[in-house]
């Protein structure tokens, strides 16, 4: 997610302390009141005083059923992102090669997902994976498999879904950094006598390092906070820490829980975004630092 | 041609990674295009190929009225929630890129919130002030929150148009006696038309869109994506593809319009370069 390009022009005039400032105040009454204010009450929320101050986050961490969603989304982030990685980088690495017409269809393909509904691609994989769905049916024409597999209501299903509608957000970020590396420098160090297999790991690589990882980071938080398929195609048998949340909501109606959880979600989001910020950072600098010996 | 080039490595490589790119791409596109050729089935369940060739999904949606009113509650709140962030937002925008106060930075920052947080944070977030203070189930709860959904968006695009537009021309505006309002309203807004089109259309598709927050806040109101949603979950309703046809085909208009709309543009800034 790139940051917006919005900077202070400079040009001409003697600026003011509070220069155009009364006009962000409609902006910032929307922004408080549907996202800033009900984001900050979250934590007196999940203190409200039930045995202890703590005792919402008391049970999220020592309640196995709670640890044990954490853990299961968590996990289910990692294979999301990795699978990204595997099918996503070659994917990149081949649009950004590609001639400059090629190149826009390619891009419209990764992109015209973007514009369709999540709703209407998580019911398209239930057209596909059902028993009497798509893949089934041509499976056992086949003759490859004698009766239906069941994709759906069970983690498989989930991650099919979910790594579909993500793997986009890898993608584009990474062809972006691809198109913007310098095909000499693999030249370069072709001409100067590496293999292909060494001017790719040693050249080309560490280049896309910096974005891989933020991309990767990106994947696993957005699988971490997602709802709307793991919650389709799961049919609540694939436990997730946003399908719990609207459990404590609407089911158990344990609101202290469901801010602690909240908070809980709002702080790794916010962290592993830093992390992840610090930890491209770093693998810049180590490049720079192996250039500079 | 490939094995020329010494970046591409050896063809049998260049045929694996492309096979598994093509692969790839296709993984990405049909799911997003599968229920078209389903909305048109006229069997009962949802088999592929669809059998036969019929209408009867699209009648059955535009004769129950569930489905039309929800449609109804969608498109009133789209509208509403487009508008009121295409005017909050373009006013953000334009103040954070032209004004210089303290902490403008983080302010920037923070309308970018609603994109990054996970939807459902913010939905339970919404949902546990919205219970205390009665905004459960109104429609003014909603419009709220989905225009807070839509700020990020046109903050973005405004401020870059905001950006990219000339300053002086402002401030000739002014020196001629036009006041800070007078400019908003007689230079800018005119000149940065196709980009407000384009803000309140994105505004405009996120609410129409919107699933998450909405199932969490709305109470008895009911919007297309929500129904779609409990429809999803509950059963397997083959009305949902002639739902979903109608969704794309709305989507692909809105593009077009867009992508019209950025032309013109193209064409004024090439007019206005033109120094006759």
């Amino acid at each position: 997610m790139s940051a917006p390009q919005v900077s202070g022009s400079r040009v001409g005039g003697v600026r003011h302390r509070h220069e155009n400032s009364s006009l962000l105040i409609p902006g910032l009454v929307v922004l408080g009141l549907g996202f800033l204010i009900p984001l900050a009450l979250l934590l007196p929320d999940s203190l409200k005083p039930d045995d202890f101050g703590f005792g919402a986050y008391t049970r999220l961490f020592s309640e196995s059923i709670y640890l044990r969603i954490v853990g299961n989304t968590a996990r289910l982030g990692l294979i999301a992102a990795i699978t990204c990685l595997i099918f996503g980088y070659p994917l990149a690495l081949w649009i950004s090669r590609l001639g400059p017409r090629a190149k826009i269809l390619a891009l419209v393909a990764v992109i015209l997902p973007f514009w369709v509904s999540i709703l209407v691609r998580t019911y398209s994989w239930i057209v596909i994976l059902g028993q009497e769905g798509m893949l089934n049916k041509s499976l056992m024409k086949l003759g490859v498999i004698g009766e239906p597999i069941s994709f759906l209501y069970r983690e498989l299903g989930v991650m099919i879904g979910t790594i579909n509608i993500l793997a986009p957000f890898f993608i584009l970020p990474m062809v972006a950094t691809m198109s913007s590396i310098d095909q000499r420098l693999t030249d370069a160090a072709l001409s100067l006598g590496a293999s292909r297999t060494q001017a790719f790991w040693r050249v080309y690589f560490p280049l896309t390092v910096p974005s891989l990882i933020s991309s990767f980071f990106l994947i696993f938080i957005l699988t971490l906070g997602f709802y709307v398929t793991p919650a389709i195609l799961g049919g609540g048998r694939v436990p997730m820490l946003a399908t719990l949340l609207e459990y404590l909501v609407s089911v158990a109606v344990d609101w202290p829980l469901a801010a602690a959880l909240s908070f809980f979600l709002l702080l790794a989001t916010l962290v592993l975004f830093l992390l992840a910020a610090l930890l491209a950072k770093v693998s810049r600098i180590n490049r720079w630092r192996e250039k500079n010996g | 041609m490939a094995s020329k080039d010494p970046n591409r490595g050896s063809l049998p490589f260049q045929v694996l990674l492309g096979s598994w790119s093509l692969l790839g791409l296709f993984l990405l596109l049909a799911p997003a295009l599968v229920v078209i050729p389903m909305s048109f089935s006229a069997g009962d369940s949802i088999g592929f190929p669809p059998q036969g060739f019929s209408l009867r999904w699209y009648s059955k949606l535009f004769s129950d009225p569930l489905w039309l009113e929800a449609l109804r509650t969608s498109v009133i709140l789209a509208l509403a929630s487009s508008t009121i962030a295409l005017i909050v937002g373009s006013l953000a925008a334009y103040s954070l890129v032209r004004g210089s106060y303290v902490g403008r930075r983080v302010i920037q920052a923070s309308f970018m919130g609603p994109m990054i947080i996970p939807p459902v944070v913010i939905a339970v977030a919404a949902y546990l002030v919205y219970a205390k203070i009665g905004l459960l189930g109104r429609m003014e709860g909603l419009i709220l929150a989905h225009s807070t959904l839509a700020l990020p968006f046109i903050v973005m695009i405004m401020g870059n148009a905001v950006n990219s537009f000339d300053v002086t021309i402002e401030q000739a505006a002014k020196s001629l006696g036009a006041n800070k309002l007078t400019v908003l309203r007689r230079v800018v807004a005119p000149a940065l038309t196709p980009h407000l089109l384009v803000s309140w259309l994105f505004a405009f598709a996120v609410s129409f869109d919107e699933v998450v927050m909405t199932f969490f806040i709305a109470g008895r109101y009911t919007t297309i994506p929500k129904k779609m949603f409990i429809t999803l979950r509950n059963e397997i309703d083959p009305t949902v593809t002639a739902v979903s046809t109608l969704l794309i085909a709305v989507t692909l208009v809105i593009g077009v319009v867009a992508v019209f709309a950025l032309q013109r543009r193209l064409l004024t800034v090439v007019g206005a370069e033109n120094p006759s």
